[in-house]
């Protein structure tokens, strides 16, 4: 109990601060991302998605070899088309007209129903005298109690509300069904009342409102044809409406669409709450699954890296070129490792001309977050460093192999005789000579010309500009058995 | 009386010119007679340098720039001409531009050949030279040959 209780303090307190912003940062990210696109079925097609590669992760586990491929190819199409088919819904939410919004407030869906519309329908159709009877289901199916008209299934719009009720319009008698922004029916025929205290002025369109209005959980509106007012019929309450605001509001608490529906209001702040505690959960496992999961080890080798050398100063030698880095984190780190990501670097700002002694530290070496740093070697380098400077040094030929015995190299002429070399001032303080590369006595059979590059050692070491790189060495043969002489011809 | 004073001035004249006279001959002379001892001094000259494989009767034998290392030793051949006076100089041998071999050689007037001569090892194969130096360092000449399989 208390080795647990010891495990849970040490792992709380290798949490650094920088773990808390990540974890909280990315769970705000992605319920910023559920909040913007809750609205839209880009959503739940990315829950499905996610769910596939749950089912794909379980498939390898199970070692269903086919089955995780299919998946795999599946999501990796997926994401791809989501892109496409979902371009307008993404589009729509980024393409926000206050910037604010994508990271503050919770958007509102879309009226589903058009009620401005409606309203400004029925209140004109009234002033019109135009006879109406619009029906807005609630939650219980109007089916059993309706008789089905016909299909209309058009958008909602003013003209077409006020088409439908025309009274040359062949369907304008019965009544119109209205779900979403979608007139789903027309002429269809509700059930009457049998109220008995209902005005006499009341004619079938009243009293089929009534009866429905009684039967079901639907509003109802109705326009009286004779004396242009306007109805409102819900279960057993008959309101008459005056303004248009009023038919607004009344439609739109029927509809759930109003802020004040405190069930509602309640339910989408469960909604966002979940989805902000499912968010910190989701990202605070993905961090203990990335960064506390299982450890591994992985060695680089990684090119040393060295900065603010003086200008004035070059690198001669360096005794290492590479740091070898044995590396730790989780396993999930360690795949996604690139190599470019390790770098060492060694400051030298302070080096001078000469040998120049670094002992590297952890603070050379730079690491993504969430990998530390087990081991590496060497932890010494070596850098010299040198001012360059020019020196005019003569040329000698290198010869290499063996000369034919009955031959013999009388005098050989270089040109250009010396050249301008650019080095270390160490190294040219010590050189004499500069040598050509070397030649191949074996394959010379009379006097000859060669063209040759000259032999820069320590590589550091640079032909001036101004002075020629290739050589030509003019060799001079005697044959010894014969004892003749040829000048060498020309390259 | 006048002929007195104009004798007397003519013979004076005659002593200034022959005294000028006999002071320019002098110092002609002297001039003429001191210029053969400072030029010699200085005219030390390496009229001949070059390395070979051999020495024989004073003379170089197989003069070259490439030597086997199978030839076993190579001769630097120097002749100066004239010697003014008994002096020293050097044959200083390089490998690459590393000393190897300082031969210190006493030259006699009025004309001296020496040498000095260095054993081939198998280590030895490269690029050589041989600076041919005065007693003050000064180098005469720089002869470049290299050792070869």
């Amino acid at each position: 109990m208390a080795d647990n209780m010891e495990t849970v303090l040490i792992f709380i307190k290798s949490i650094r601060w920088q773990d808390m912003v990540d974890i909280i940062l990315n769970s705000y990210i992605l319920f910023r991302f559920y909040v913007l696109f809750r609205i839209t079925n880009l959503f739940r097609i990315l829950i499905g998605l996610s769910i596939l590669l749950i089912v794909q992760r379980i498939a390898v586990s199970m070692g269903l070899i086919v089955t995780s491929w299919v998946i795999q190819g599946i999501t990796a199409v997926s994401a791809l088309v989501i892109i496409v088919v979902f371009r307008n819904e993404i589009r729509s939410v980024l393409q926000v007209k206050n910037v604010r919004a994508l990271f503050w407030g919770v958007p509102q869906a879309s009226v589903q129903s058009p009620v401005q519309i409606i309203a400004d329908s029925v209140v004109d159709m009234a002033r019109k005298r135009i006879g109406a009877l619009i029906v807005f289901p609630g939650k219980e199916n109007l089916g059993e109690v309706v008789q089905s008209g016909t299909l209309w299934d058009g958008i909602v719009s003013k003209e077409m509300i006020t088409s439908i009720f025309w009274e040359e319009n062949p369907v304008h008698d019965g009544a119109a069904i209205i779900e979403g922004d979608r007139v789903r029916e027309v002429a269809a025929i509700l059930p009457l009342s049998r109220r008995q205290d209902l005005p006499s002025y009341y004619g079938t369109r009243h009293r089929a409102a009534v009866g429905l209005a009684e039967m079901t959980d639907a509003l109802v509106i109705v326009v009286s044809e004779e004396r242009g007012t306007i109805l409102l019929m819900k279960n057993a309450t008959i309101t008459p409406v005056l303004k248009k605001e009023d038919l607004q509001q009344h439609l739109q608490e029927h509809l759930g669409m109003t802020d004040k529906n405190p069930s509602r209001v309640r339910k989408e702040k469960i909604e966002i709450w979940l989805a902000a505690i499912i968010s910190f959960v989701m990202i605070t496992g993905v961090w203990f699954n990335i960064s506390r999961g299982m450890d591994s080890l992985v060695t680089l080798e990684v090119p040393v890296e060295y900065m603010n050398r003086n200008p004035a100063m070059e690198i001669i030698n360096a005794s290492v070129d590479n740091i070898k880095i044995q590396l730790g984190g989780s396993v999930t780190l360690m795949r996604s490792l690139k190599p470019d990501q390790v770098r060492v670097r060694v400051d030298l700002g302070k080096s001078v001309a000469g040998q120049n002694i670094f002992t590297i530290t952890n603070d050379n070496i730079s690491l993504p977050p969430g990998i530390f740093i087990k081991s590496f070697t060497p932890s010494v380098v070596d850098v010299t460093m040198d001012i360059p400077e020019k020196k005019e040094l003569p040329v000698q030929v290198d010869w290499t192999g063996r000369l034919p015995d009955h031959l013999r190299i009388e005098r050989i002429t270089v040109n250009p005789s010396t050249v301008q070399i650019i080095g270390g001032q160490r190294i040219l303080e010590h050189m004499e000579t500069v040598y050509t590369e070397k030649i191949p006595l074996d394959s010379i059979k009379t006097s000859q010309t060669f063209v040759v590059n000259l032999a820069l050692n320590p590589p550091s070491l640079k032909v001036a500009p101004g002075s020629k790189d290739k050589i030509t060495v003019e060799c001079v043969v005697k044959n010894i058995d014969t004892a003749q002489t040829a000048p060498p011809p020309k390259p | 009386m006048a002929y007195h004073v104009i004798e007397s001035c003519l013979k004076q004249k005659k002593t200034i010119l022959g005294c000028l006279t006999v002071g320019i001959c002098l110092t002609a002379f002297s001039l003429m007679s001191n210029a053969a001892p400072v030029c010699a001094a200085d005219q030390l000259k390496l009229s001949t340098a070059t390395l070979c494989e051999d020495v024989q009767n004073r003379q170089p034998q197989n003069e070259g720039v490439v030597f086997s290392i199978s030839s076993g030793q190579i001769y630097c051949y120097t002749l100066f001409d004239p010697v003014p006076e008994k002096t020293t100089i050097y044959h200083n041998w390089y490998s690459r531009d590393t000393l190897t071999t300082r031969v210190k050689l006493q030259i006699q007037p009025p004309r001296w050949t020496t040498y000095s001569t260095i054993q081939l090892r198998e280590s030895d194969k490269g690029p050589w030279r041989v600076e041919i130096t005065d007693a003050s360092g000064k180098v005469l000449q720089v002869l470049r040959f290299s050792v070869t399989e």
